[in-house]
């Protein structure tokens, strides 16, 4: 874990610094890159939530104006609720869903290539085409799922207009766009499990879940913390998958919060505002995230 | 190790081969970078953003040909991008210091300030906007500023399956003086509906644009004349939200369209449903339907007729350096000779007085409808809509208004009232 | 690890059953690739295309010069991969195994950027490009978008479990640091690489935004700028969207078979044993 620092000291001064430099040099070119043309920009977007600002013409310094909006914007409040919840169902979801594809295919049978790709294979897909499909299924009065309700003799389902299901039709579509990509993340991560932890274990004795639940849950621990910040950053973010599917309806029962901030910043033309949604949705991320990984000690094993 | 020793051998290939890529595309760059004058008969490249809906795109690209041809110092760059990224894109530019030479436009007032005045590029203001429908005045004259030309008009409107119709002898209105009542169109689609075997009478446009129309053939209207106060939650606006809300409750409209974001135009092409609240542009989007019939009827009158007008523009940009050719080009495109080959070609409707008629190759009578509907339209119409930055601020709480009555959220009247509250904000904030 | 043959039938039944509902929507998209209009929007729905049709793949490939915007995203595609898999992985590795002042924050800064809406600093992004004469060049979208977050977090995380022991010993033996990195880590490293190119892969060839800010001239248009063309104000162009999207899956599923055979382990033993 503690790598520099457990090296010996009496070890000549040179190698220290050069271990105390090589880290600084390692990161610097993503760094580099990545202050340039996304920190500068977002700093400039901090610079435009102080002021009122429709992208075009010059803007007005507001102050606080724009947060002390949104502290009152009812709307804005439900909506961060709305995609929590939304989170907080879809998120568990895609670790196990993902997580059991994932060591299903890491052992060796027959056709695994063909089986990751089919799991892999929806992530590929543009999310417009993707809520094209899921309509074609979900789709009330012409979807094929009601198509074959009746003809069975059940009553159609309002698949898109009811706010139950239309939640559970986005949940669904999420999970199947969004699984692939983190089975992959988690076949690696089960790969980097050292085969001699388990050898040891069935020497022992310990079978199935007690191989699972004491090796493999503690060692996967960052790949676990990966995939758990990275879906929920994910679903904070669901806005394409979801447009193209529901627009965000029935009325506003699945619009999320990045679709909100979207129509606020273009449809409305307050990019002012939208920013500083924006930064507050970063402080709110940034500050979850934080918190999991300090808990998590980085996922360190 | 052998196999470490190839992984590492490859990946610095590759590492190479990828840094000489960087180089190779690093140089091609600088050559396109700009358009500066230099010196004589300027040449200029025109940078021209674009979006297509059908093939008017290939029909451009036609004329632009033709215009290099003759103009061999301009060069013309179409940049063509989809409909909902072009306003991303223009602002993106404009803002970066960066804009286009003259672009495609629909929403014209977001744009007013960064357009360029064409007044000094015509004959004259009068005489250029006299050439043109008077309707479509106020989306491109602002502060008497000629900010954009206009470059196709287009009409709400009616289009139904003929087929079903046929199937259950119901007779469709083929005059202006036929034109249904409101009364008799739901009659009529009730009927299609129980004898032609529709499954639903008539999709509707999930926008607040489409869903107007239904406004003015009652009289009423988003904003009072003099643009001061909301109007939309007048009696009129209310007995309109009604209606639409029966119709749904009557299962004659799919709940699914305005609720579950089902797509109208993919479920009239199914050939289930009677009727398509749409407008022009359909027509050519429609005309490869081969499984049925339709047609283009008029719409039915409430307390009196209307559609909707809207159009395209095409607006020139202040600071791309080359404003002067820009104009140019613009008054080429309206010109009537060109702007009737573009429109006849593209299946739309030409915004010019003196080309209203077209001798297009597929719907020839279908236009003639339309452009009936055009002429009886009640100047609230375009009064409404062309006050863009207005409209844009509360186009979508319309819309979810709209949505909440349909799914009993709120009654007519309070999802109106709401609207108008926010339409009044809107209008005190500017 | 041999599988008892009742575990196996298991296994087996519960993968092709999760399968069949992942691949039904993905069949559709090319099932109604091949259909014709008539069919596609046909209700009831009509499960096959009757007759099958190559129309809109040929409408589609007359819309633009695709050859062309092929080239392009293939060249982005590939440079901006390999710059991406040398930075994250040089990043993910400092991040991982040094101890150094600032790292968790360097990380949650990074990961929590991934946050902010791209749309909401387009102009801005706009602004930094022009200014280093990036606007209408390939590099802008090369360049910007291999710093990814994700990257450099998935190889942090994977690091992680490389013993330390590994990266003294390498030390005592008077390895530099560049050199454990780039024969030791690096090795190690092959099953996230392949993951990262497998992403990287997906990501810059699938990439929107980007091009979108950056890109002007249509000699550079990428496959997907290209593509959105295709959506118009009123209408979509479905069959033809439909067509091209199946076109352009192909490449990414190709990556994707070949790379996903080297997930296989990369670390034998956990250095218990030495």
């Amino acid at each position: 874990m503690n790598g520099g620092q457990s090296l010996n000291r009496k070890k000549q001064t040179g190698q220290t610094r050069k271990l105390a430099i090589a880290p600084y040099l390692f990161i610097l070119p993503n760094l580099l890159i990545f202050g340039v043309f996304i920190v500068i920009p977002s700093l400039l977007g901090l610079f435009y939530s102080f002021h009122v600002y429709d992208g075009l013409n010059p803007m007005k310094f507001n102050g606080l104006g724009n947060y002390i909006k949104i502290i009152g914007d009812k709307e804005f409040w439900s909506t961060i609720g709305r995609t929590g919840i939304y989170a907080a169902i879809v998120v568990p979801l895609i670790y196990a869903v993902a997580l059991g594809i994932a060591m299903l295919l890491a052992r060796e049978i027959k056709m695994r290539g063909l089986f990751r790709a089919i799991f892999y294979w929806p992530t590929m897909i543009s999310f417009i085409i993707v809520g094209l499909t899921w309509k074609w299924i979900f789709g009330d009065s012409f979807g094929i799922l009601n198509h074959m309700l009746t003809l069975i003799g059940v009553e159609p389902v309002g698949f898109l207009t009811s706010p139950f299901w239309a939640n559970a039709a986005v949940i669904i579509a999420t999970v199947w766009s969004r699984a692939g990509f983190f089975m992959v993340i988690f076949i690696a991560g089960l790969q980097a499990i050292p085969t001699d932890y388990y050898e040891a274990a069935r020497l022992d004795g310990a079978t199935g879940l007690k191989v699972f639940r004491h090796i493999t849950l503690p060692l996967l621990k960052p790949t676990s913390l990966l995939v758990f910040m990275l879906s929920l950053i994910d679903a904070f973010k669901a806005f394409p998958l979801i447009f193209a599917l529901t627009g965000g309806g029935p009325g506003k029962e699945t619009t999320y919060i990045v679709q909100y901030i979207y129509e606020i910043g273009f449809t409305k033309q307050e990019l002012g505002l939208a920013s500083a949604m924006s930064v507050m949705l970063f402080v709110i991320i940034g500050g979850f995230s934080a918190l999991q990984f300090r808990i998590s000690k980085g996922g360190a094993v | 190790m052998k196999r470490r020793t190839n992984f590492k051998l490859s990946f610095s290939l590759v590492l190479i081969m990828s840094l000489i890529m960087l180089t190779a595309c690093g140089n091609t760059d600088n050559s396109t970078v700009n358009t500066g004058s230099t010196g004589g008969a300027k040449q200029a490249t025109l940078d021209f953003l674009w979006f297509s809906d059908g093939n008017e795109g290939e029909v451009i690209k036609g004329i632009i040909k033709e215009y290099e041809q003759s103009n061999t110092n301009v060069k013309i760059n179409l940049i063509e991008v989809g409909f909902k990224d072009l306003q991303t894109k223009l602002k993106t530019m404009i803002s970066g210091g960066k804009p286009p030479a003259l672009s495609r436009i629909t929403d014209t007032g977001s744009f007013a300030n960064q357009a360029v005045d064409l007044t000094p590029y015509v004959e004259s203001a009068d005489q250029f906007e006299g050439q043109f429908i008077d309707s479509l005045k106020p989306y491109y004259v602002i502060d008497d500023k000629l900010i954009a030309a206009p470059m196709d008009v287009t009409a709400n409107g009616l289009i139904y399956n003929k087929t079903l119709f046929d199937k259950a002898g119901v007779k469709v209105p083929t005059s202006p003086e036929e034109v249904w009542t409101w009364d008799e169109y739901i009659a009529a689609l009730k009927e299609v509906m129980a004898k032609g075997g529709a499954r639903y009478g008539m999709v509707w446009d999930v926008t607040p644009h489409r869903w107007s129309t239904l406004l003015y053939q009652n009289g009423g209207s988003i904003v009072t004349e003099d643009g001061s106060a909301a109007a939309i939650n007048s009696e009129a606006g209310v007995r309109c939200m009604e209606l639409f809300k029966q119709l749904h409750k009557d299962g004659i409209m799919p709940e699914s369209v305005w609720l579950g974001g089902e797509n109208p135009n993919n479920l009239f092409r199914s050939g289930t449903v009677a009727a398509h609240w749409a407008g022009n542009w359909m027509i050519s989007n429609y005309k490869d339907i081969t499984d049925f019939e339709w047609g283009v009827t008029y719409m039915p009158k409430g307390t009196q007729r209307s559609s909707v007008p809207g159009g395209k523009f095409l607006m020139a940009f202040k600071g791309s350096g080359n404003e002067q050719e820009a104009a140019a080009f613009i008054n080429y495109l309206t010109s009537k000779e060109v702007n009737s080959k573009y429109n006849q070609e593209s299946l739309f409707m030409s915004p010019r007085k003196d080309s209203s008629v077209l001798d297009y190759e597929f719907g020839k009578e279908m236009y003639e409808v339309f452009s009936d509907e055009l002429k009886n339209t009640s100047p609230l119409a375009a009064n409404d809509w062309s006050r863009q930055t207005l409209i844009s601020k509360i186009s979508t709480d319309l819309k979810n208004n709209i949505i909440d009555v349909l799914s009993d959220k709120a009654t007519a009247q309070e999802a109106m009232d709401k609207t108008a509250k926010l339409i009044n904000e809107a209008i005190g904030s500017q | 690890m041999e599988l008892r043959p009742l575990t196996k039938i298991a296994i087996y039944s519960l993968l092709s059953v999760a399968a069949l509902f992942w691949l039904l929507p993905v069949l559709w998209v090319v099932i109604s690739a091949l259909k014709t209009n008539s069919d596609l929007y046909s209700y009831p729905p009509k499960l096959w295309p009757h007759p099958v049709t190559f129309e809109h793949f040929k409408e589609a490939f007359s819309k633009g010069d695709f050859g062309l915007y092929f080239k392009n995203s293939t060249i982005v595609t590939l440079t901006s991969t390999l710059l991406l898999l040398l930075i994250n992985s040089m990043a993910g590795f400092a991040l991982a195994k040094y101890r150094f002042r600032g790292s968790s924050i360097i990380l949650i800064g990074f990961i929590s950027t991934l946050m902010i809406p791209i749309e909401v600093i387009m102009i801005p992004i706009f602004k930094v490009l022009s200014a280093l004469g990036m606007y209408n060049s390939m590099l802008a979208i090369i360049i910007p978008p291999a710093a990814t977050p994700t990257g450099v977090f998935l190889m942090r995380q994977y690091l992680l479990t490389v013993p330390d022991e590994l990266l003294e010993a390498a030390r005592m033996d008077g390895a530099g640091e560049w050199k454990i990195y780039w024969s030791i880590i690096l090795p190690m490293a092959k099953p996230i690489l392949a993951v990262l190119a497998i992403f990287s892969f997906m990501w810059r060839w699938d990439d929107f935004l980007w091009p979108l800010i950056a890109i002007s001239d249509p000699a550079k248009y990428t496959i997907q700028l290209a593509l959105s063309n295709f959506i118009g104000e009123y209408s979509v162009d479905w069959g033809s969207l439909l067509a091209m999207s199946v076109i352009t899956m192909i490449p990414v599923l190709v990556v994707f078979i070949v790379f996903q055979r080297y997930f296989v382990s990369g670390m034998i033993t956990s250095g218990m044993k030495g």
